[in-house]
């Protein structure tokens, strides 16, 4: 990890909300590095503060929103310190991003190619007609078919996959380095879904993207992930590459996360966590999943556990890798699965 | 980033047996709602508590209602007694002498100033003040602001809102008009919530041909402009108060009757229903218990914004000379009469002007109110 | 479209039929009769209710009057207010004056309101956001009338800034700063009510993701908002925008009154009045033409700026 040279580093970010309420602490010292030509995945569930994290590299949190902290380093840059006019320069350009709902993602009333013209019109000052035959390439390249045709329809006589490879169209248009990927395939069919994820892999690889892809469905992560991190309550508690966690698991946040996952040998009841996440106005002191956790030790409702060193590239927060912790062992069906996962991608390989 | 190496230092005090896989009471389970059950009326409630504006509002129309009914019997004189000698007194309020809107004074322009010591025409003590002064061919000339009261030889009365044409007291015609104005606004929208919800619900409940004749009805009946629909009602009618409610009535159903049959398409197909029906529920049921509750919003909301508008409604029948028959008078009534002579009796538009105003403005804020109250999602529309 | 627009106007032609016919029933049923002045001698009397056929059935003086219209686009005479002169020269110099108060107050309240309620949603929770909505609660609760009366009394009486009452004249700037009294008491509702309408519906889109999007692309805050909200939240606005100009004519009845414009208003309360009925046939017939007219023109207008609805797709 340390040879490889990040392209964007994220830096004890902490952002809250101003809400009716109180103040909600959605991101709370959060610290990953993303490097050039990899897929990094967030996992998390709802609320966990992935989609702010990356809201805020983005620089398009909403106005009640405060970045207390930290530092987004991009290009030599600090992106929580830009001003608007100069993240607009960045924005599009050099990051883009892809929405979760390409339905409401896309403006109902605007012909598709203007709204891919408008960002190539921006950043590159192409003419009217260059950028109309840039776009119309770009479309054709996703898989849209009959581009020219497509071109001058609206959103709502594309279908749901066809729209998330126009948004796609749209963040690609100007060849950005990063690309975040919000939860892109949540909102769309499941078999659209594989074939939106293996377009997003193509275009990663023939453009040579650094992609964010935030998701919540481990599945999908072991489908596109180089390396992962698992979020909770605003934290980081687990990452490490792709094999890191998914062989070798270490925070009972991760194990229950894995074996919540579907799986076509496993006949028993799909495993749910108990109990609801955290109220982030009120962050408890200690761990934030302890209440929730069935390996909890007593020191988790103490003290906030700091990252423990399971290799040069998998680090866990979790009090159990302490050398005063007891002896505790994933569940045993998770070991039985990710035994069987390994089995098959040994075959895999093979064939 | 804080690793465990480089962070001992802060964790040396870690206690050995704090390390101990924590003991639970009970097993982990989804954690329970733990606020009572607060019940759609008493939650639009809550919420509604929480909008001062609509509170004060509230408040105001109480008041405007109860002197809506009591007002007219505060002073001895009827809504109908007449006396020309009295016509066009000023508004006169005991304790408001100093206030010339209020102390029942008027300005006579241009008179001889030598005149004014003769008690024939003006009687002692009417005179309260003179500006103006000049000479024009010789002959001394003012302005002189008199007691109304005292000059035409009613000084121990007091109107407080003053006399119209008529010399009939405004005060007691201004409260009862507001009773007629309030009675035909809230008789015309129950009477529009009312059979709008009945027609509403059997077109959307049916559906089918039922359905389509029942709509090309209601759009044809909408097609009509709505100020010759109320026309020709009137006409035809006559101008009883009865007659005007309904020509309130006539066209405005239409819209509540669209928006309930709206609510019946949206929740007729949905799964509990479905589930009523297999039970063997009968129609009836089904309309009333099942599916007119998730109205109730809409309904309630709609009646509270129309109230202004048939009260706006009245008024303007009443400018356009169809308002309520004589002696009778509304709102909208008393402000055409008062129009007619603004320029030289203007305290006679203030009255009623600002009281419709002021019902208005209490009744929209009211009805917004209640639109937030019910319905959180519409906030501002 | 073209078959669309032929659609509506057949239904349109259908219902002013209806509206006439409905008219003429009610009108020549009124207890009161055309000629009710006891000066009348029976005879002159009979002659004249012979000459107009007031004397047949009323099936029979209905199908004479519809051959008339139908056949020689004859709407009758006025008989009262102006005796012997065609129902439509009587109103011809009375309706361009209706309309260009109520046109010009509505074409110039809609841009407006547009405006202000979008400065209120982009400052949402503001000062200005809220000194916006007293405006808009103060503007849409009290009448129209009331604006009119206290424009009247202060603006035109006491300050003697305008004429008080409609001025006739040749120099086209004495009519019209006649006029303008009138058309701004007009012209604060549909303000208003576009104002709080707008600032809704803009509010809404500024929290859409398409406003997002634009903003990953490199939009600053305004621009997204001006190249992709504004539009967008104009479209549901229309919907109000639509019942204002049904009610086109309706609405300057009172403030033409006011302010003694001879307009389409104070006639139509005279014809009533005066039982001049095939006047008060003809007046509302053209109210009820009008109002159709401009609402279907509206309609239209919504297929241009709308693509979903110009394609078929749902009205939203």
């Amino acid at each position: 990890m340390k040879e490889q040279n990040p392209i964007l580093q994220v830096k004890d970010l902490t952002v809250s909300f101003n809400a009716f309420a109180g103040k909600v602490q959605a991101v709370r010292g959060v610290n990953f590095d993303l490097n050039k030509g990899e897929t990094l995945c967030i996992v998390g569930e709802s609320g966990s503060g992935k989609s702010v994290t990356n809201k805020a590299i983005m620089g398009i949190l909403s106005k009640n929103a405060v970045i207390e902290r930290g530092e987004i380093l991009y290009d030599g840059m600090d992106l929580t310190k830009l001003t608007e006019k100069q993240f607009c320069q960045i924005r599009g350009k050099r990051i883009a991003m892809v929405f979760q709902d390409p339905l409401s993602a896309l403006n109902p009333i605007m012909k598709v190619g203007k709204q891919i013209t408008e960002t190539l019109r921006i950043h590159q000052n192409l003419s009217h007609e260059e950028a109309r035959k840039s776009a119309i390439e770009l479309m054709g390249a996703v898989g849209i078919p009959e581009p020219e045709k497509r071109f001058n329809q609206y959103p709502f006589q594309f279908s749901g996959g066809m729209r998330q490879r126009i948004v796609i169209v749209i963040a690609l248009a100007c060849n950005p380095e990063i690309l975040i990927c919000d939860e892109p395939t949540t909102a769309l069919d499941v078999t659209i879904q594989s074939k939106i994820l293996d377009l997003i892999k193509t275009l990663k690889k023939q453009r040579d993207l650094s992609v964010i892809f935030i998701t919540h469905n481990m599945g999908v992560v072991a489908n596109m992930a180089d390396r992962i991190c698992v979020m909770y309550a605003g934290k980081i508690v687990e990452f490490g590459t792709s094999d890191d966690i998914f062989y070798h698991p270490a925070h009972p946040y991760t194990w229950a996360l894995l074996s919540a996952m579907p799986d076509s040998e496993s006949r028993e009841r799909l495993f749910s966590i108990p109990g609801a996440p955290p109220n982030m106005l009120m962050p408890p002191k200690g761990d934030a999943f302890a209440p929730r956790n069935l390996y909890a030790l007593d020191i988790d409702f103490k003290e906030e556990p700091p990252f423990f060193r399971l290799s040069d590239t998998h680090y866990a927060a979790t009090w159990l890798l302490h050398p005063y912790a007891p002896k505790v062992e994933m569940p045993q069906e998770l070991r039985k699965r990710i035994e069987r996962m390994i089995e098959e991608d040994k075959k895999y390989e093979q064939q | 980033m804080r690793t465990f190496e480089h962070a001992a230092p802060e964790y040396s005090s870690l206690q050995k047996e704090d390390f101990k896989l924590h003991e639970r009471d009970d097993a982990i389970h989804d954690a329970k709602f733990e606020t009572k059950s607060v019940g759609f009326f008493k939650d639009a409630m809550l919420r509604f508590g929480k909008n001062t504006a609509s509170i004060i509002a509230f408040i105001i129309i109480c008041i405007i209602a109860f002197f809506s009914i009591l007002g007219p019997m505060m002073n001895e004189y009827g809504y109908n007694d007449q006396d020309l000698n009295r016509a066009n007194l000023p508004a006169r309020i005991p304790g408001c002498e100093k206030i010339n809107l209020l102390n029942g004074s008027t300005v006579l322009k241009n008179r001889r100033k030598d005149n004014l010591t003769d008690t024939e025409k003006y009687p002692e003590g009417c005179i309260l003040e003179i500006t103006n002064e000049s000479v024009v061919n010789g002959v001394k000339m003012c302005d002189v602001r008199i007691d109304t009261y005292i000059y035409s030889g009613y000084g121990d009365d007091y109107f407080w809102f003053g006399t119209d044409y008529l010399g009939r007291d405004l005060w007691t015609r201004v409260w009862r008009g507001c009773r007629i104005s309030l009675i035909i606004a809230f008789a015309a929208v129950l009477t529009n919530v009312g059979f709008g919800v009945i027609y509403g619900s059997i077109a959307g409940y049916y559906g089918g041909m039922v359905d389509m004749v029942m709509m090309r009805i209601a759009e044809i009946i909408q097609a009509f402009p709505n100020i010759v629909v109320m026309t020709l009602f009137i006409m035809y009618f006559g101008n009883g108060l009865f007659a005007i409610i309904m020509a309130l009535v006539v066209r405005d159903w239409v819209g509540t009757a669209t928006l309930i049959r709206a609510q019946f398409y949206r929740f007729k197909d949905s799964e509990y229903v479905l589930a009523a029906r297999t039970l063997g529920t009968k129609d009836r049921t089904l309309i009333f218990r099942h599916i007119l509750p998730n109205a109730i919003g809409p309904i309630v909301t709609r009646t509270m914004i129309a109230i202004p508008s048939a009260i706006f409604a009245e008024s303007f029948l009443a400018y356009i000379g169809l308002g309520i028959r004589a002696p009778e008078a509304s709102l909208g009534v008393l402000l055409s009469h008062a129009q007619t002579v603004l320029l030289q009796y203007p305290y006679q538009t203030v009255f009623p002007a600002a009281l419709i105003s002021v019902l208005m403005i209490s009744f929209n804020l009211f009805g917004n109110g209640l639109r937030d109250a019910f319905d959180p999602t519409q906030r501002g529309t | 479209m073209a078959r669309y627009v032929l659609q509506r106007l057949l239904a349109m032609l259908l219902t002013l039929f209806i509206i006439v016919t409905v008219a003429f029933l009610v009108i020549r049923l009124m207890p009161t009769s055309i000629y009710d002045d006891p000066t009348i001698s029976a005879e002159v009397l009979d002659m004249i209710q012979a000459k107009y056929h007031l004397d047949r059935p009323l099936i029979e003086q209905y199908g004479i009057f519809m051959k008339n219209v139908l056949f020689k686009g004859d709407w009758g005479i006025s008989m009262k207010i102006q005796p012997n002169v065609p129902v439509f020269q009587v109103l011809g110099g009375k309706v361009p004056l209706t309309l260009f108060i109520n046109v010009v107050s509505l074409l110039a309240s809609i841009p407006i309101g547009l405006i202000f309620g979008a400065i209120a949603a982009i400052r949402k929770n503001t000062l200005t956001d809220h000194g916006i909505s007293l405006f808009v609660i103060l503007f849409i609760s009290i009448p129209s009338f009331i604006y009119a009366t206290l424009l009247q009394y202060f603006a035109g009486y006491k300050f003697g800034w305008f004429p008080i009452t409609y001025t006739v004249s040749d120099v086209a700037a004495v009519k019209y700063l006649s006029l303008f009294l009138p058309t701004l008491s007009l012209a604060l509702d549909p303000m208003a009510k576009v104002a709080r309408y707008m600032r809704a519906e803009l509010i809404e889109s500024l929290n859409s993701e398409y406003i997002l999007l634009a903003r990953t692309k490199g939009f600053t805050r305004p621009k997204a908002i001006f190249r992709h909200a504004i539009r967008n939240s104009c479209i549901p606005v229309l919907n109000i925008i639509v019942p204002m100009f049904a009610n086109v004519l309706g609405g300057s009845l009172v403030v033409e009154n006011i302010f003694a414009i001879p307009g389409m208003g104070s006639l139509m309360i005279k014809s009533i009045n005066a039982n001049d009925h095939y006047l008060t046939i003809a007046i509302l017939l053209i109210y009820s033409l009008v109002s159709l007219m401009t609402v279907l023109i509206v309609d239209l207008l919504y297929a241009v700026i709308d693509p979903r609805v110009r394609m078929g797709g749902k009205k939203q």
